[in-house]
């Protein structure tokens, strides 16, 4: 019994002893020695501990990174948001150009800042003045038609009325030159009539003649009486008439063409433009002037489609020339394979006076046939 | 001890090793809980000093793959650890966990001088820090998860008798 124990304690001082003498050695190995045998243990033992290792390192990381991954989400959702609004000031701004294009001189393009005190919501200061010509009551259209005029003018900057201000009036006419009137903001708050949409900001067409029935939809352009407003301005559309004591006029509630929180960008017309001169043509010209634009960029489109497909035949070309370069004298023909043994056949070599067959172009005609 | 008892402590080895390498990495904290340590502990006290030393030989070795500047480092430390943990079981019979997070936080210290020592990377200030600063605190991680984790695998480690 007594012998066993010594035996046992004999067994463990020597297991201890060897394992403590190889964990000594394995300290002071060669590097390079070190790396192999941590490397085989972690390609075979080591290896599934290695990968929970590294699955805890990745879960960790993202953990951590959840906040800063939840941010840029959010960030990225809110400029994909803000994106909508951008597409819309490109098509305002183009639609300026159009605009700006087609009146061709006596104008200056501004940008309305809007106003933040209160009671001045139907004012914008412009960011134009009187050193590039504009004078009080220089009319503010924009593409979609009349947005005001200007009021007061400094230097730099001038403040301009919108047609919803309660100091706004224009004469007025129907598209067709049937109907005149003049119009001013609507300012009641709420529609009259159940069958007129409840919008806040509309106008009113007043004293047109009673014989002078306008239709929903008519569309009310500026008439140019007054010398304030140049003819052909659109206003708006006639949504329906309003009942008004007055027997001998009819009054017309229209729909405005501008819309004063899209009001951002516009365009004030120089006094020397207004006078006499009707603008209806140019509007005429505007509205086609998006379907046009469509063509062009369909037209560019084409364009560039043609030119991809000349650039890939010519690379088609260049190949078909270099594989026929390599075959040495034997054509390739394009798009095709070679002819069966090409590569095998023997064939003698070129006799340097001789000259090349001539390699016949993809797009080239072939002989014999009419184009 | 009886297969039984020898497969119910194999799968606690290993499940304590599985739980290094992946709560161990996923907490990543500076004052780490060595689940190893504990792996080794609880198998040593239930095994021959030889047997200890071997087993915490080849813990240490599996650890040390993964870092080969300190290879045989951890070898060395798990083995002297182990060992020692196996000669000493009688006194950490009783089943007392104030007594079994004592034996877990002497056995992490003492693991983690005899490596820090064999692997000779750090100096001075750096070491006395280590070894005073971190290393007891590390421990003391390791104390508290260790008898955590007793209490909760006593049903597997020592099954009551019917």
């Amino acid at each position: 019994m007594a012998r066993a124990v010594r035996s046992g304690t004999r067994v463990d001082t020597v297991l201890l002893v060897a394992c403590c003498v190889m964990a000594l050695l394995a300290t002071v190995l060669p590097l390079n020695l070190r790396e192999a045998i941590a490397g085989g243990l972690r390609r075979t033992v080591v290896a599934p501990l290695v990968s929970l290792q590294e699955q805890a390192v990745r879960g960790r990381s993202a953990f951590l990174s959840r906040d800063a991954t939840t941010s840029r989400l959010d960030s990225v959702a809110l400029r994909n948001m803000q994106l909508a609004k951008l597409e819309t000031e490109n098509e305002r701004l183009r639609a300026l150009l159009g605009l700006g294009r087609e009146l061709q001189w006596g104008f200056v393009s501004a940008e309305a800042l809007r106003i933040a005190d209160i009671g001045e919501e139907h004012s914008r200061t412009l960011t134009v003045g009187s050193r590039v010509g504009v004078e009080p009551k220089t009319p503010v259209i924009a593409p979609e038609g009349l947005v005001g005029m200007v009021r007061t003018v400094d230097p730099n900057s001038s403040i301009a009325i919108l047609w919803s201000h309660s100091d706004f009036a224009a004469s007025a006419m129907s598209a067709d030159r049937s109907a005149y009137g003049i119009v001013y903001p609507h300012l009641s708050e709420s529609g009259r009539d159940a069958e007129i949409p409840p919008e806040r900001y509309l106008l009113e067409m007043r004293g047109v003649a009673f014989r002078s029935a306008l239709k929903p939809g008519t569309l009310i352009v500026t008439s140019g009486l007054g010398g304030v407003y140049p003819a052909g301005i659109p206003i708006g559309t006639v949504l329906g008439e309003l009942r008004t004591s007055e027997g001998w006029a009819r009054t017309y509630l229209v729909r405005p063409a501008v819309r004063p929180p899209d009001v951002s960008n516009v365009i004030v017309l120089l006094p020397k433009r207004i006078q006499g001169q009707s603008l209806d043509r140019v509007w005429r010209s505007t509205m086609s002037a998006d379907s046009a634009a469509r063509r062009i960029a369909a037209a560019g489109d084409s364009l560039a489609r043609r030119a991809a497909v000349d650039s890939m035949r010519a690379v088609e070309a260049a190949a078909v020339r270099r594989a026929a370069d390599s075959v040495g004298g034997q054509p390739a023909r394009p798009g095709g394979t070679r002819p069966p043994g090409a590569d095998t056949a023997r064939r003698a070599p070129p006799r340097a006076d001789t000259t090349r067959p001539a390699v016949r172009r993809p797009d080239a005609p072939r002989p014999g046939t009419q184009p | 001890m009886s297969w039984t008892r020898s497969a119910r402590a194999v799968l606690a080895f290993t499940l304590l090793v599985l739980l290094h390498y992946t709560i161990r990495p996923f907490l990543g904290w500076r004052t780490p809980v060595d689940f190893l340590v504990i792996a080794v502990l609880l198998s040593a006290v239930r095994v021959r000093p030889g047997a200890a030393a071997l087993i915490g030989f080849c813990t240490g070795l599996v650890a040390d793959s993964l870092t080969p500047s300190a290879f045989g480092a951890g070898a060395l430390a798990m083995t002297a650890v182990g060992a020692s943990a196996s000669w000493l079981k009688a006194v950490f019979f009783a089943d007392n966990v104030v007594l079994h997070g004592f034996f877990f936080f002497v056995g992490k210290w003492a693991f983690d001088i005899v490596y820090v020592t064999a692997e000779r990377r750090m100096h001075g200030v750096e070491l006395a820090t280590q070894l005073l600063l971190w290393s007891p605190l590390s421990a003391a991680a390791t104390a508290v998860a260790g008898v955590v984790l007793l209490l909760m695998l006593r049903p597997v480690l020592e099954p009551q008798a019917a």
